[in-house]
């Protein structure tokens, strides 16, 4: 009934509605998802994000989120090539200890085949495991494709923000709400839904605040 | 200075040097910076008390001209500008000219003052004005003095109302002015300058037709400019400006009247404001085909002549605009500035059309009313200040006996004790607060109103405690006694229909934000079913409480809405009411329905389950305990076994359609309420409908049912389809 569009960026400026003109072929397995390793994967974040962004971070800005939380950005590689990222962080706010998803991109030859969702999945769980009560992020209202993507992993859009983005362009702050321990005491294990393609590498920052 | 007119837009000059100062001189700092450079490694941050990663993502790079301000800077200082010839005053020697470009000047500034409206801040809209700068310049050109007069102290005026209304948290661009030159010496007195320029135009335009009809003309005056052809035009376009902005100034000043006395002749000036507007959209046929060629073509559209304004340049201000440097922004087109002073305009009629009805329901009603036509922050913040003055309703009424008189105490004086009750002062605040957050934007106001509801709760249950303390006093006549009680007894029930309003309203504004996703509609619905039941208790209680001769029902129990029969005690009203509760409750019972038959697929997701988006959607519901003994369990309960043969049952849209129909002619002198009754009858037929077709093809896979809510805003109509 609803029409899903897979479509990635979370923290896009611009949508583009084009039809994916130039998709590339591959299998679901043939993507590698790689947790960050350290300054060698810098450069590639920084390159997808600038690319699909009009407004491009500060390195400062990337620095602070893959030092600090290593563990909670992906990137995800087909044949060499990167191809999707999130970028996270988590921390104590007025008393939740919550997780929150800073970016989130899929390069537009391979959107519409779950890249998104297995990178923020990833990101989210290592939330989960750490602690975190909630996961929140801001998305325009009008990137259904990001919309559904977080619907599907159980975000409600809690407040819509007024002309949140400098274009006038309204925002909703969507959140995730664990299930919390006491009230759900046969939780199925969330692990056993995913292959472990996942490669945790687990490298000691270089710089820990 | 005046020969050498600046007739391109201001071009990235390159700089010769930044003069240094007294005080200061500039030293070469490159070999520092390379030296530091070779110091750090890749990856490598500096450390510091107060320089952390966090920190550092404020940081800004030097000459990247996305957060390096300076870079895209035109000129360094106002100064430098006005050297440079960029507001040259007049801005032409040739008359004709120096008119066109007055005229490209008034019409780029009514495009930034929409802009500004729109959101943004003064400094980079209006204020990119250099003429507007510096207020002394001008004084040699009276029509640009005058008009620069008029725009600051249009300006000045509508910041304070919204700076008054305080309710702009999200809209807090608007009321940045810090630097900005607001007041410039005798702007009050701009009016008479105006009027006095008016004045003159006016008798050149006279001067103009008598000659070109031949007449001898009384007064020997200076015509406007140079070209006789072109004198008539000019004249008008000048003259319908002027006056817009006259009437406009009137407007502003004739609502700022207290206790609306000044509503009756704003609306003259409105009706003057969009006469005046329709002869500049006019004007601009006449301003094209003469447009002088001496400008670069306005690719931005901001004038009716298409050429670019002289005298504009946002970024000598992006200094005082924030503490980050601004980022670019697009005043809006000429055509766009117009349509958004259009609807200002009939936002600001509609307001001053209001009759200040002294009740709390009318002015909630009409609100709430207003609001559907999604006006903007200057028109809410005038309807604020007029609903709201002094603590008073328009500043007139006191809110205790607003109170008193909506919860049907009509007979209590105002000098009645109760009111120095602390917690009737609390409730009279909550009051005015509730007024001023429904005037806000509705993002804004849902949020609001969702946290309003616990302080509503607490104050019921402090009013109750305390009623019951003063009740109990022993000193109290036995007739006091029954009054007292009488006034408890209205007030609390007043107060408790209220909160159930807030939180309907709360609900109902999540359709129109666009909040809830399908998935969430049983459950939203369900809600508004409970809550929507208690909201007609409420209602049925005060209006019964109200009557002298009805006993009070004892309609406690909610299947007694549900009974067949009208029972014609019942208020229209609540009748109105009982139309909707069947409605919410159909709709939850069709979507649960829908969703047990596998007609639409249940949210799976990996990290949470329906408990949690429950608990998260009505959050403040629950915390409020409005109502009160309502949990997922409870919903889940009412919901799980319904399918398509059990609502067979109970038909909630057939009996929704049936008591809207019924109940509209009560509502024959209501042309809001009766509107409302249809839509409600037409959702209830339609959903009726498609609940029939659903269960005929409970086992055809072929059948597509989607949700519109084109005829209600947040009932929707369900519709399938074969496919």
């Amino acid at each position: 009934m609803e029409n899903i569009e897979f479509d990635a960026s979370a923290a896009t400026a611009e949508r583009d509605e084009e039809a994916e003109m130039e998709n590339v072929e591959f299998e679901a397995s043939e993507i590698e998802y790689v947790s960050y390793g350290g300054e060698h994967h810098l450069p590639l974040i920084m390159n997808l994000v600038d690319q699909e962004l009009s407004e491009p971070y500060s390195i400062f800005t990337y620095r602070y989120f893959v030092y600090l939380w290593p563990q909670l950005s992906f990137l995800a590689f087909h044949k060499g090539k990167c191809v999707g990222t999130v970028v996270c962080k988590m921390g104590e706010h007025r008393n939740t200890f919550r997780g929150y998803i800073a970016m989130l991109v899929v390069i537009k030859p391979y959107r519409g085949r779950g890249i998104a969702t297995e990178l923020v999945t990833r990101s989210i769980k290592v939330m989960m495991e750490s602690g975190c009560e909630e996961v929140t992020l801001e998305a325009e209202v009008t990137n259904k494709g990001a919309l559904a993507l977080y619907g599907r992993l159980g975000f409600i859009r809690a407040k819509r923000l007024f002309h949140y983005y400098l274009n006038g362009v309204d925002a909703f702050r969507l959140k995730l709400l664990f299930p919390r321990s006491e009230l759900h005491p046969s939780l199925p294990q969330m692990a056993d839904k995913y292959d472990s393609h996942m490669q945790s590498d687990h490298r000691d920052a270089s710089f820990k605040e | 200075m005046a020969e050498n007119r600046a007739c391109e837009a201001p071009s990235l000059l390159p700089r010769a040097t930044i003069p240094s100062g007294d005080n200061s001189f500039w030293a070469d700092v490159s070999p520092l910076l390379d030296a530091a450079c070779q110091d750090l490694q890749e990856g490598e941050l500096i450390h510091g008390d107060n320089f952390n990663l966090f920190a550092a993502m404020s940081a800004l790079e030097i000459m990247d001209p996305k957060m390096d301000s300076g870079i895209a800077c035109t000129y360094y200082s106002l100064d430098e500008a006005i050297e440079n010839g960029v507001a040259p005053v007049p801005i032409s020697t040739d008359k004709t000219t120096d008119v066109q470009c007055v005229i490209d000047i008034m019409d780029h500034l009514l495009a930034c003052e929409a802009t500004w409206h729109k959101g943004h801040s003064l400094a980079q809209t209006v204020y990119s004005c250099l003429y507007l700068l510096r207020p002394e310049r001008t004084s040699s050109h009276a029509l640009l003095h005058s008009y620069c007069k008029v725009i600051r102290a249009t300006c000045k005026t509508i910041l304070s109302v919204v700076s008054e209304a305080r309710t702009h948290e999200e809209e807090d661009l608007f009321t940045m002015a810090y630097g900005l030159p607001l007041s410039g010496d005798g702007d009050e007195k701009c009016l008479s300058m105006l009027n006095a320029v008016e004045e003159t135009i006016s008798r050149q335009l006279r001067a103009c037709k008598a000659t070109s009809s031949k007449r001898r003309v009384s007064e020997d005056i200076e015509p406007l400019q140079n070209n006789p052809d072109l004198e008539e035009g000019y004249c008008k376009s000048l003259l319908c400006r002027l006056r817009f902005r006259k009437h406009f100034y009137h407007l502003l000043t004739s609502m700022k009247r207290p206790q609306g006395r000044g509503l009756e002749l704003a609306r003259k000036h409105i009706a003057s404001c969009i006469s005046e507007i329709d002869h500049i959209q006019k004007s601009s046929e006449f301003l094209r085909e003469n447009a002088h060629g001496m400008s670069e073509q306005n690719i931005d559209n901001t004038t009716a002549s298409g050429c670019q304004p002289i005298g504009f340049d946002a970024s000598l201000n992006c200094r005082l605009s924030a503490p980050t440097p601004p980022r670019s922004i697009k005043i809006l087109c000429w055509g766009k500035a117009l349509e958004y002073f259009l609807k200002l305009l009939q936002d600001l009629d509609v307001v001053c059309s209001y009759s200040l009805d002294p009740s709390l329901e009318a002015a909630l009603l009409f609100v709430v009313k207003f609001q559907k036509s999604q006006p903007d922050l200057v028109a809410r913040a005038h309807l604020q200040l007029l609903l709201v003055q002094d603590g008073k309703l328009y500043g007139r009424d006191p809110m205790f006996s607003m109170i008193t008189r909506a919860a049907g105490l009509a007979e209590v004086t105002e000098n009645h004790e109760i009111q120095k009750n602390e917690f009737m002062v609390q409730l009279g605040q909550l009051v005015i607060n509730l007024l001023k957050i429904l005037c806000t934007n509705a993002a804004w106001q849902r949020r609001k109103l969702g946290k309003m509801l616990q302080d509503w709760r607490v104050t019921y249950v402090q009013l109750e405690m305390s009623f019951k303390g003063e009740f109990e006093e022993a000193s109290k006549t036995s007739n006091n006694k029954k009054i007292c009680f009488k006034i408890y007894q209205h007030i609390l029930a007043w107060v408790e229909e209220q909160t159930y309003w807030i939180a309907f309203r709360f609900l109902n504004l999540g359709f129109e934000l666009e909040l809830y996703s399908v998935h969430d509609y049983c459950m939203v619905y369900w809600y508004i079913y409970v809550v929507l039941i208690k909201l007609a208790e409420k209602k049925h209680l005060r209006m019964a409480m109200n009557s002298d001769s009805a006993k009070k029902k004892t309609k406690k129990k909610r299947d007694s809405f549900k009974d067949g029969e009208m029972d014609y005690h019942i208020p229209a009203a609540v009748l109105f009411l009982q139309s909707q509760i069947y409605l919410a409750e159909g709709l939850s019972m069709m979507f649960a329905a829908l969703r047990n038959e596998c007609r639409i697929v249940p949210l799976q997701s990996p990290f949470n389950t329906e408990h949690e988006i429950f608990i998260q959607q009505f959050e403040l519901l629950q915390k409020a305990c409005v109502p009160d003994h309502i949990s997922y369990a409870t919903f889940k309960e009412s919901t799980m076994h319904a399918n398509f043969s059990t609502l067979a049952i109970c038909d909630y849209f057939k009996e929704a359609q049936r008591i809207a129909k019924e109940v509209k002619s009560s509502f024959a002198n209501d042309p809001d309420t009766m509107a409302e009754l249809r839509r409600v009858e037409q959702v209830a037929e339609r959903n009726s409908i498609a609940l029939n077709v659903c269960r005929a093809g409970a086992l055809d896979p072929k059948l597509k049912i989607s949700f519109t809510f084109c005829h209600h805003p947040f009932y929707a109509t369900a519709i399938v389809k074969r496919s």
